[in-house]
């Protein structure tokens, strides 16, 4: 009779059921064991990143500045990829229920995840980087936002200034409203210079795919344009890697480390410091009398600026680091006018 | 006109390759969803194998040794494990996409995607218009006319297609489905590697993340419109390519008078109206066993 069962509960690959069932009551035990072990190492501070690392920007900025507070302020750093919006929830919940004292994480699709949970774990401090303010706010939640047009504003000056013919370009990873915006802050600046300027805008389709960017930009270079504002994060590689092909042709791009990627064609680039923001916001919960709400960055705190790129000084062709260092101080101007409130941009979301 | 020629083949080539070791798969009786996993190994190996090793002949081996043992992988899977084929070739693309980010960052730390110090050669000044694009784009018309001969014109060749359409017929004549599947894989791992490094290194020397963005997929759907066929499955990735390097021209001749996200999706909506043109011609999909009507894994 017994090995009438045996034969039932068995596959024809030997695996019995209940041996089978075994294991994985012991896996899921074991599953839900972990944030209890990740709790007994200490207070844990999480970014929980929607981009995946290795962009040479703003995730890895992100990581490298978590790392640095984390071992500044003697906390235990978790970083994960969440790259499905299916994923949000139950990550945010295991870090919650493992006692995280802060979880970070970055852009709009996180919102709704943070809503529904920061009220079951109070005693966690959620940040949200480059979101939109939550109504009404939550006590344990801040959402930072970020006034990145006004780094574009200036590049759209730049560029219109470098552009012999005034030919510009735009490529973003995915049209949303801040990347519209971004885009328009560019038109709008740069017809202040040349008012026949043009600007090609186009998107990429993903903000992972630097073949993609390559293909655009090669074939905007090839149009004519002289100037390109990257806004797509690991696709920009391929944007500056059609820069580099043809002399003469500039990017603006998004982080420091682009610098090396292009010396002779990334010429400057909108600085949006994510890690250094994280820092900030992270530093900022632990002080006494925090509370949650909205935070808006922007020229002037750190976080965000238009800065000239010391490889292409260094590096880039003479003429052209002879042009920049000409037309500079009036990218000063228009900085210190934005800052003080004489020059306002205009903030449009549409294409 | 020249550019945009020059264009299509750069973005196309990467395509082609990886079509083409789905057309292999396909024709031994597998649906291989696995491309998309394979590529990307293909991307990464190349450009680590380069900053490595400092030579591209050796980042080139390491890209095939790798996609072939990927492939065995799924062979394996398939063949003696017996799990689905397209729940295992979807399984082998999330192990190529996880596995690939987790090798660069151990090996490079997460502070940066992975720059390679040069690329595959290029074709050079001799060749005027094309000379940025890589000797894998002018030996891919060789690729596919040797993969025509192969598979048409030689005797294994149709042991391939019976193992495909008739592997229990195959067996009766003393060949083996299983050997000839897991030599159809392997072939197609190179191809893969192929693929993956002309994406990475052809014109780019960069792996990021996912970079293949969906192009093992696309290159299984341009098996399925080319009907296995190695010409016509070439020119199916090629037709996909086409139609990407239109969008992206529209996207800036017409500049915000089209919506962004439709011209970036005629790619996509190609592939699927060439899937459907495939089934129209043909009466539709046949089952998971490609051809066959029999099951022989």
């Amino acid at each position: 009779m017994t090995e009438i069962h045996d034969a039932i509960s068995s596959s024809p690959n030997g695996l019995r059921r209940r041996d089978f069932l075994k294991g994985a009551a012991v896996a899921v035990a074991g599953i839900g064991l972990l944030p209890q072990l990740a709790l007994a190492q200490g207070a844990i501070v999480a970014l929980v990143h929607t981009q995946a690392a290795g962009d040479n920007g703003p995730v890895d900025s992100m990581i490298a500045k978590l790392n640095a507070i984390a071992a500044e302020r003697g906390f235990t750093p978790r970083i994960v990829y969440a790259s499905d919006a299916a994923t949000y929830e139950t990550i945010f919940r295991t870090l919650g229920d493992a006692g995280a004292a802060v979880i970070v994480s970055t852009f709009n699709e996180v919102a709704e995840a943070f809503k529904a949970l920061a009220p079951e774990y109070p005693d966690t401090k959620w940040i949200q980087l480059f979101g939109d303010p939550i109504e009404p706010s939550l006590p344990n939640v801040v959402t930072v936002s970020y006034d990145y047009y006004l780094g574009c504003y200036l590049s759209g000056l730049f560029g219109a200034m470098m552009s012999p013919l005034g030919k510009l370009g735009y490529i973003g990873g995915i049209s949303l409203p801040p990347l519209n915006a971004d885009a328009n802050a560019i038109k709008a600046a740069m017809t202040t210079v040349k008012p026949d300027a043009t600007l090609t805008v186009a998107f990429a389709g993903s903000f992972q795919d630097p073949a993609k960017g390559q293909e655009i930009a090669t074939q905007m270079y090839k149009n004519g344009v002289d100037y390109i504002q990257t806004d797509s994060a690991a696709t920009d590689a391929g944007i500056i890697a059609a820069a580099n092909e043809i002399p003469g042709k500039l990017v603006s791009g998004i982080s420091p480390a682009q610098y090396k990627l292009g010396p002779k064609s990334v010429a400057a680039i909108v600085s949006l410091d994510f890690g250094q923001s994280l820092y900030n916001e992270v530093a900022a919960t632990l002080k006494d009398g925090w509370k949650g709400g909205h935070t808006k960055t922007g020229l002037g705190t750190g976080v965000i600026d238009f800065i000239l790129s010391p490889v292409f000084v260094d590096q880039g062709d003479p003429a052209l680091v002879a042009k920049a260092k000409e037309v500079w101080p009036k990218i000063e101007e228009a900085r210190a006018r934005i800052l003080d409130g004489s020059l306002a941009v205009p903030f449009n979301t549409t294409l | 006109m020249i550019d945009f020629i020059v264009a299509v083949l750069r973005s196309g080539t990467p395509l082609v390759y990886v079509a083409l070791a789905g057309m292999i798969a396909q024709r031994a009786g597998l649906w291989h969803l696995g491309l998309e996993g394979i590529m990307i190994i293909g991307c990464c190996a190349t450009i680590i194998g380069i900053v490595l090793t400092g030579s591209y002949a050796l980042a080139i081996l390491i890209a095939c040794v790798l996609c072939i043992l990927a492939s065995m992988l799924l062979w394996f899977v398939i063949e003696k494990l017996k799990a689905n084929p397209i729940i295992a070739g979807l399984g082998l693309t999330g192990f190529g996409v996880g596995g690939t980010a987790l090798a660069a960052q151990s090996i490079f730390g997460s502070q940066a995607a992975v720059t390679a110090p040069f690329g595959a050669p290029r074709l050079g000044d001799s060749f005027g218009a094309f000379a940025s694009l890589s000797i894998f784009v002018a030996a891919m018309p060789a690729v596919v006319a040797l993969l025509w001969v192969l598979l048409r014109r030689t005797r294994f060749g149709l042991q391939l297609a019976a193992c495909g359409e008739h592997p229990f017929a195959a067996r009766s004549l003393g060949i083996d489905p299983e050997r000839i599947r897991l030599f159809a894989l392997c072939v197609g791992g190179v191809l893969c590697a192929i693929g993956g490094a002309e994406l990475a290194s052809g014109s780019l020397q960069i792996f990021a993340q996912n970079m293949t963005a969906g192009r093992g997929f696309m290159g299984f759907a341009a098996v399925v419109f080319g009907a296995a066929h190695p010409v016509w499955t070439a020119l199916a990735a090629l037709f996909f390519s086409l139609v990407g390097a239109i969008g992206i021209r529209a996207q800036i001749l017409f500049g915000d008078a089209v919506p962004h996200d439709l011209l970036l999706a005629l790619p996509y909506l190609a592939t699927v109206l060439g899937v459907w043109i495939s089934g129209r011609l043909r009466g539709g999909a046949k089952g998971a066993n490609g051809f066959s009507e029999l099951r022989d894994y």
